[in-house]
C-alpha cells in the first residue's frame, strides 16, 4: 500500500481531512487536480490600486473569451484572475434556458482561498428539517453529533463573531466580534424594537481578530482590515488550506501532495468491497498513473465528487461508483440569491469608520422560527447586508463635475443600508448533476451536465424575502428604498452547491452513512458539499469543515481497529 | 518565451484593430485618423489630438485645486492604455464616441474647439454634457466617467493626497467622529 489514506481535493473539506489524518498519525496524500500554489508569495495582497494590472479590471475581451461565467463573481478581479478556471477549458452543459452558475478555481486551497469566509452552525432545526416536513431524506445526525466538532473547527480556524443564544443559529467558539458600525447599530436597535423576533448581529467570519497560541504557531497573525482577502492573505488572517490546514498537516511529517493530478476515477474490488486505486491523469502529460490507500477520501467539491462517483463504472457499479442508491448526482441544491434591498439611511453626516471590515451584518433566519411561514412555505432565509458610506464612485450616478466634484467625493457620501437574502433550497431528485454520454473534455473525461432550477417553494422564499428586506430598512427609517437586484440569478451563484451524495439512514435512498461513509463501499468517505442532505440557509463551509474532521476521526478509528 | 512572443502578437493585432475602429469612428470629424497611418500601428489608441481633447475633459472633470488634477495624475494617459490593453473595440468606438461628442457639445454652445475655449467655457460645456448623459443613464458616458475617475482616485496622488488609502489599516474602528478620520476612503465600497 503506498499510502494509508489518500485524500482528493484540497479545498476546504479536503484540507480539513488531510489535517486530521496526518495528525492521527497516518501517512496521506492529497491530490489536487489544479497548480501548486506557495502561500503568501502567489498572493497579490500588498498591490496598491494604482499598481494592480488594469487597476483591478480584467480586459473586456479575456473576459468574455474565457471567463464569462467566473467573472460573475463579485470576487473575480484582475488580482484574483489565478483563482478561476477559464471556462473557455474547462466547459459544462446546461439545458437550453436553464443556467448553473458553476464558480471554482483550480490550484492547491481551491475556493479555500476565495470563500467569502461566512461561518454559521447548522441547528437542529436544519438538521431535524427534511423529517418534519418531509422533503428529501431525514439527515441521520443532529446537532449533539456535531457540536463538539464544531468546537474544534471553530477553535482551529479562528471565527470572530458574537454569541446570541438563538436555537436556530447556535453560539460557538468566538473569538471577539468586529464591531457594528454608527448605521448598522441604529438598524438593530430600530428593527429590534419593531421587530422582537428579529435579531442583528454581526457576520461571523473566519477572519482572526484575536490570534491564539494556536494560530499564531501556524504562521498567522490578526486580520489586518484591508478586505482584500479574495487575493489571498499574507497574514493568514483568514482561514484557508494554505494559512491552516495544509501546514498543520504537513508539520506532522505524514502528507504527502500531488498536484495536476485530475482523478478520473476510482477502482472496485467487489471481493473485498474496497476501492483498490485511485486513477490519475496528469493535468499537462496526460499521462495516466493510479494510486492506492487503505482509505480514501473525497472531497473534490459538490459537482466534481459527483464527477468522478459516476465516471467509475464497474460490472458490480453500472452506474457508478456507490450509487445502488441512483442518488449520485441528485438532489443538487444552492441557495438562493438575488433578494434583497438597498436604502438612504438619513443622519450620522459627522460619523465615519476607520479601516475595512471584512464582514456585514448578519439576520438570523425568522421564518418558521420565531415567526411562522403564513402557511405559504417552508423553510427559510437569513440576511446578510451592512452599512457603509458609499465613496467616489457613486459619482457615476451623479450629475456634477470640476472642483465642484472633487471637494463633494472629499467626503464619504450618505449612510445607506444594504441587506440581501440567502433562502434555504429543498432537495430535489430531479435537480441533477449527469456525465454527458459522448462529449468530453481536453483529457477524454465525460463533460458534466448540470440541471437544476428553483422549485415553488424557493420562488415563494424569494419572494417573501426580497418584500422583508424592503421593509425591514423602510420600519428602521431608511429613505430611497429601492431593490438591490434586478432579479433573481440562477442557481449556482451563492457558490454553495451541495447535495448530490447525500447522508441518510437508508442505503436505498442516500449515498453515505451517518459518518460520512458510503453504504456501498465502506473505505470510501465523502465529506464536501456532495454529502449534504438539506441545505439549510446559512453559509455552508463550516458544517464541511466539522463533517469532514469528525468523518476523518471515524476512519482512523476504524484503521486501528483493524476495521477497515 | 514562446507565450512572450506570442503575446506579443496578439497585441500587435489588438492595436491595428483598435487603430482601424478608430479611424472608423471617428472619420467624420476632424480627429479622423487615416486607418494604415503608419505612425499608429506601434502607436497610442488616440490620435495626437484625441489625446489632446482627452486630456482637457480629464482635467476639466478634475481640475487642480489644492491637490493635483487629472493631468498631473497622469489619467489621460491611463485612458489611453486602457483603451489598448483593457478595452474591447466597442469600448473604444463608445469612449472615442464621448470625445466626439463632447467636441460637437462645444461648436453648438460658443462654436468653438473644447481646445480652444478658455477653461471657464469647458466646465460650462462638460457640466452640461454630464448633466444630460447622468440623467440619460448613457452607459458609454458612465464608463467613460468611470475611467476618469478610477484613473484619478486609484493613482497614487489621487488614493492618498486627495483622498484617503490605507494599504494595511490595521484596526478596525466602527463609529468614529468624521474630524478624527479625515476624507473619504479611496477604496471601493468602504
Amino acid at each position: 500500500m503506498d499510502y494509508d489514506a489518500i485524500v482528493i481535493g484540497s479545498g476546504i473539506s479536503g484540507g480539513w481531512a488531510a489535517k486530521e489524518l496526518c495528525e492521527r498519525g497516518l501517512r496521506t496524500l492529497l491530490i489536487e487536480r489544479g497548480r501548486r500554489v506557495t502561500h503568501k508569495s502567489d498572493y497579490q495582497d500588498f498591490a496598491a490600486p494604482w499598481e494592480l494590472d488594469h487597476r483591478g479590471q480584467v480586459p473586456e475581451d479575456e473576459k468574455r473569451r474565457d471567463y464569462a461565467i467566473q467573472s460573475t463573481c463579485y470576487a473575480f478581479n484582475s488580482a484574483t484572475k489565478q483563482w478561476w478556471v477559464k471556462d473557455s477549458e474547462h466547459p459544462y452543459l446546461t439545458p437550453e434556458g436553464r443556467d448553473f452558475l458553476w464558480l471554482r478555481g483550480y490550484h492547491l486551497g481551491g475556493r479555500s482561498l476565495t470563500w467569502a469566509r461566512q461561518t454559521y452552525r447548522f441547528s437542529d432545526i436544519d438538521f431535524g428539517a427534511n423529517r418534519k416536513d418531509g422533503h428529501g431524506v431525514d439527515w441521520p445526525i443532529r446537532y449533539s453529533d456535531v457540536s463538539p466538532w464544531y468546537d474544534r473547527v471553530e477553535s482551529f480556524a479562528g471565527i470572530s463573531g458574537n454569541s446570541e443564544g438563538l436555537e436556530q443559529l447556535p453560539d460557538g467558539r468566538f473569538l471577539k466580534p468586529m464591531e457594528l458600525n454608527c448605521a448598522e447599530l441604529d438598524f438593530k436597535r430600530k428593527l429590534e424594537d419593531r421587530h422582537p423576533s428579529r435579531r442583528v448581529t454581526i457576520g461571523r467570519c473566519a477572519n482572526l481578530s484575536e490570534p491564539t497560541a494556536e494560530h499564531i504557531a501556524l504562521g498567522r497573525g490578526p486580520c489586518q482590515l484591508r478586505n482584500v482577502c479574495e487575493r489571498g492573505c499574507g497574514y493568514g488572517g483568514y482561514f484557508s488550506t494554505l494559512s491552516a490546514t495544509l501546514p498543520a498537516a504537513e508539520r506532522t511529517g505524514n502528507l504527502t501532495v500531488v498536484t495536476d493530478a485530475i482523478v478520473e476515477s476510482l477502482d472496485y474490488d467487489h471481493a473485498k468491497r474496497r476501492i483498490s486505486a485511485v486513477r490519475v491523469i496528469d493535468t499537462h502529460t496526460k499521462q495516466r498513473r493510479s494510486y492506492q490507500a487503505r482509505v480514501v477520501f473525497l472531497c473534490a467539491s459538490t459537482i466534481p465528487t459527483a464527477q468522478v462517483l459516476l465516471n467509475s463504472k464497474s460490472d458490480f457499479f453500472p452506474n457508478g461508483l456507490a450509487n445502488s442508491s441512483d442518488q449520485v448526482g441528485r438532489n443538487l441544491m444552492d441557495h438562493v440569491h438575488g433578494m434583497g434591498a438597498i436604502g438612504h439611511v438619513p443622519g450620522f453626516l459627522d460619523r465615519y469608520y476607520y479601516g475595512r471590515r471584512p464582514t456585514g451584518i448578519y439576520i438570523p433566519r425568522y421564518a418558521n422560527v420565531t415567526e411562522d411561514g403564513r402557511g405559504e412555505y417552508t423553510r427559510g432565509w437569513a440576511f446578510q447586508g451592512k452599512g457603509e458610506r458609499p465613496n467616489w464612485d457613486r459619482a457615476l450616478d451623479m450629475a456634477s463635475v470640476g472642483a465642484e466634484l472633487k471637494a463633494e467625493l472629499r467626503e464619504p457620501g450618505p449612510w445607506q443600508m444594504v441587506l440581501f437574502g440567502f433562502a434555504e433550497m429543498l432537495p430535489r431528485p430531479d435537480n441533477r448533476v449527469t456525465l454527458h454520454a459522448s462529449k468530453t473534455d481536453t483529457w477524454g473525461l465525460p463533460l458534466v451536465h448540470i440541471d437544476c432550477t428553483f422549485g415553488e417553494n424557493e420562488l415563494k422564499l424569494a419572494a417573501a424575502a426580497d418584500q422583508d428586506a424592503k421593509a425591514m430598512l423602510t420600519a428602521a427609517g431608511c429613505t430611497n428604498v429601492r431593490a438591490l437586484f434586478p432579479r433573481l440569478s440562477p442557481p449556482g451563484t451563492s457558490v454553495h452547491e451541495m447535495g448530490t451524495a447525500r447522508m441518510g439512514l437508508d442505503p436505498r435512498t442516500s449515498v453515505l452513512n451517518r459518518h460520512n461513509q458510503a453504504h456501498d463501499v465502506p473505505n470510501l468517505y465523502i465529506t464536501d458539499g456532495s454529502c449534504m442532505t438539506s441545505s439549510s440557509c446559512v453559509n455552508p463551509s463550516l458544517t464541511y469543515m466539522a463533517l469532514s474532521a469528525r468523518a476523518a476521526h471515524h476512519a482512523a478509528d476504524l484503521l486501528a481497529t483493524g476495521e477497515l | 518565451m514562446e507565450t512572450g512572443s506570442s503575446e506579443k502578437l496578439n497585441r500587435r493585432a489588438l492595436l491595428a484593430g483598435a487603430v482601424f475602429l478608430l479611424g472608423g469612428a471617428a472619420a467624420l470629424t476632424r480627429f479622423a485618423r487615416r486607418p494604415g497611418d503608419p505612425a499608429a500601428a506601434d502607436g497610442p489608441a488616440l490620435s495626437a489630438e484625441q489625446f489632446s481633447l482627452l486630456e482637457q475633459v480629464s482635467e476639466t472633470m478634475v481640475p487642480a485645486t489644492d491637490t493635483a488634477g487629472a493631468i498631473a495624475a497622469g489619467v489621460p494617459e491611463f485612458i489611453r492604455e486602457m483603451l489598448v490593453q483593457w478595452g474591447s473595440r466597442s469600448t473604444r468606438v463608445e469612449i472615442t464616441q464621448v470625445l466626439e461628442a463632447i467636441e460637437q457639445h462645444a461648436w453648438r454652445k460658443f462654436g468653438m474647439s473644447f481646445l480652444e475655449m478658455p477653461a471657464e467655457r469647458r466646465l460650462v460645456v462638460l457640466k452640461e454634457f454630464d448633466a444630460a448623459r447622468i440623467a440619460a443613464h448613457e452607459g458609454a458616458y458612465r464608463k467613460f466617467k468611470w475611467l476618469v475617475l478610477i484613473g484619478y482616485y486609484h493613482s497614487e496622488v489621487g488614493a492618498t493626497h486627495e483622498l484617503r488609502f490605507e494599504l494595511v489599516p490595521g484596526a478596525w474602528r466602527a463609529c468614529l467622529p468624521i474630524t478624527e478620520v479625515g476624507r473619504a476612503s479611496a477604496f471601493y465600497g468602504n
